[in-house]
């Protein structure tokens, strides 16, 4: 079939962008979790 | 957490029904074969995209109005995953132009309106870069994102306009381009599927958004403390 | 009401602190008559051409230039600190808006008006017999242009990079304006000259939708 490997390229592609974003967002809420569990264990030694 | 995956692998199932219809349901096009099946990515990436832009700008608007926090957060969730569409749309368009018609850009009504509406909503994820104190930030944002929005329309109508007066070749799935009814039916799951994946990506983004805020507020409390 | 008394006076002082010096004026004209000549150094179009592609040249050249003068509008009173008095002074906030935007399309249409001549000779392109309707098109293109890049003087004098982030705030805005002014001005450049009066009501709404928006969304741009 001609053309497969674009429409695979397009579909790979839009994945590839959806999945790019979903991890970012995930990896800086995770990285935000533990500056706030830090945070609050550093707040708590303080009391 | 469980919600979250059960959430999550919903929409991977949607995702993947469209697709498995995109390829198996949608009748193949005489004039172009395999390639227009991109169509099912690239159009209602494109609607997807224009309805986060919308639900940024409702935000956006009850955010100057309110002044709520919350809505705040949902201007920039929404806005950045409507940017991810947008940028779906913008890569999935030379990829299905190039096959086709030998070049990668066309200036077609959509990828040109696209195009501008890329560079708008970049230009609001931006400004909220450099504006530094929370309450500003929010506030002026909200309010480029309203000026933005409203230039959506005149945007698709000046260029619209535009081709009318030069007419262009009819790019597959434009208006004007007839469809199979079948293919419209796919064509509106496979939106319904990324309507799904949209919300999905807004919910999280704006759980991210709210605990910045939180981390700030403790930070401060800290600090005055 | 006393919009219109306010934004008088307002407008008044506008035109005395720029035609004190003068600078902001010439200054922009410099660089359209700059950017002009690069264009046709880099291009150097037959007068076929020029009718083709000089609409669109002219026009960049003028939003590039905006987005550059447009800046001193509420930077200005930044650095002044100006802002907190000015909005005593008035009743009304969108009379401090009004003011500067009818002083900026002011100098923008002075700026343009200024060039067309040097234009007309630099790229052979006839505008006498279309003055009427040139002036016409750049009413509106410049009218639309100080709206929104007035509006938006008022939220980059508040963020950093502020010299980079007008031009990219207001141009992709402005995208409209550059297609449906380009197009109408193409036709006017014509060995046939033709009026789009379609254009032009385009250029009207446009005005008219963002100038509303202004009106209704310009009290919170001065927050302090």
């Amino acid at each position: 079939m001609k053309n497969l490997d674009s429409v695979f390229a397009a579909y790979m592609a839009a994945w590839a962008i959806f999945f790019v974003y979903y991890i970012t967002v995930a990896r800086r809420a995770s990285a935000l979790r533990g500056d706030i569990e830090r945070l609050k264990n550093s707040a708590s030694r303080g009391k | 957490m469980v919600k979250n995956l059960l959430a999550a692998a919903a929409v991977f199932l949607l995702l993947g029904a469209a697709a498995y219809a995109s390829f198996f349901i949608a009748p193949t096009d005489v004039k172009q074969g395999l390639i227009y099946r991109i169509l099912f990515l690239h159009v209602p990436s494109a609607w997807t995209g224009l309805t986060a832009f919308f639900i940024s700008f409702v935000a956006n608007l009850l955010y100057v109005w309110r002044r709520q926090p919350r809505w705040d957060w949902l201007g920039i969730s929404a806005a950045e995953v409507g940017l991810a569409f947008t940028t779906v749309v913008l890569v999935t368009g030379p990829i299905w132009a190039h096959p086709v018609w030998g070049i990668w850009w066309t200036w077609s009504p959509r990828l040109t309106s696209t195009f501008v509406l890329w560079l708008l909503y970049v230009s609001y994820v931006l400004l909220r870069t450099l504006l530094e104190e929370p309450d500003r930030r929010a506030l002026l944002s909200a309010l480029f994102g309203i000026f933005a929005f409203i230039d959506v329309p005149l945007v698709f109508g000046s260029i619209r306009w535009w081709r009318d007066q030069h007419p262009q070749p009819v790019v597959m799935g434009e208006p004007g381009s007839g469809l199979d009814p079948i293919m419209y039916k796919v064509l509106f799951f496979s939106w319904f599927a990324m309507m799904a994946l949209m919300t999905l990506l807004i919910r999280q983004r704006y759980r991210l958004e709210a605990m910045r805020s939180d981390l700030e507020t403790m930070q401060h409390e800290l600090e005055a403390a | 009401m006393s919009l219109l008394p306010n934004t008088a006076v307002l407008f008044g002082k506008e035109l005395r602190t720029e035609f004190r010096s003068r600078e902001l004026l010439t200054t922009t004209v410099v660089f359209i008559l700059i950017v002009l000549f690069m264009f046709s150094i880099s291009f150097r179009p037959t007068s076929d051409e020029s009718r083709q592609i000089g609409p669109g040249l002219l026009w960049l050249a003028f939003l590039f230039a905006a987005s550059l003068m447009l800046q001193h509008s509420f930077l200005s009173e930044q650095h002044n600190d100006t802002l907190s008095a000015l909005r005593l002074s008035v009743s009304d906030p969108f009379a401090i808006f009004f003011a500067k935007l009818a002083a900026n399309t002011l100098f923008l249409l002075l700026t343009e008006l200024l060039l067309l001549p040097i234009f007309a000779t630099m790229y052979n392109v006839p505008i006498v017999p279309v003055f009427h309707w040139l002036l016409l098109v750049f009413f509106l293109g410049s009218l639309g242009t100080a709206i929104v890049g007035t509006a938006f003087s008022a939220i980059s004098a508040q963020a950093r990079m502020r010299e980079l982030l007008l031009p990219l705030l207001m141009l992709p805005l402005l995208t409209p304006i550059l297609i449906v002014s380009t197009e109408v001005t193409k036709g006017l450049f014509d060995r046939a000259p033709y009026l789009q009066w379609e254009g032009v009501g385009f250029l009207a709404v446009f005005d008219l939708v963002f100038l509303t928006a202004l009106w209704l969304f310009g009290e919170y741009l001065l927050e302090e």
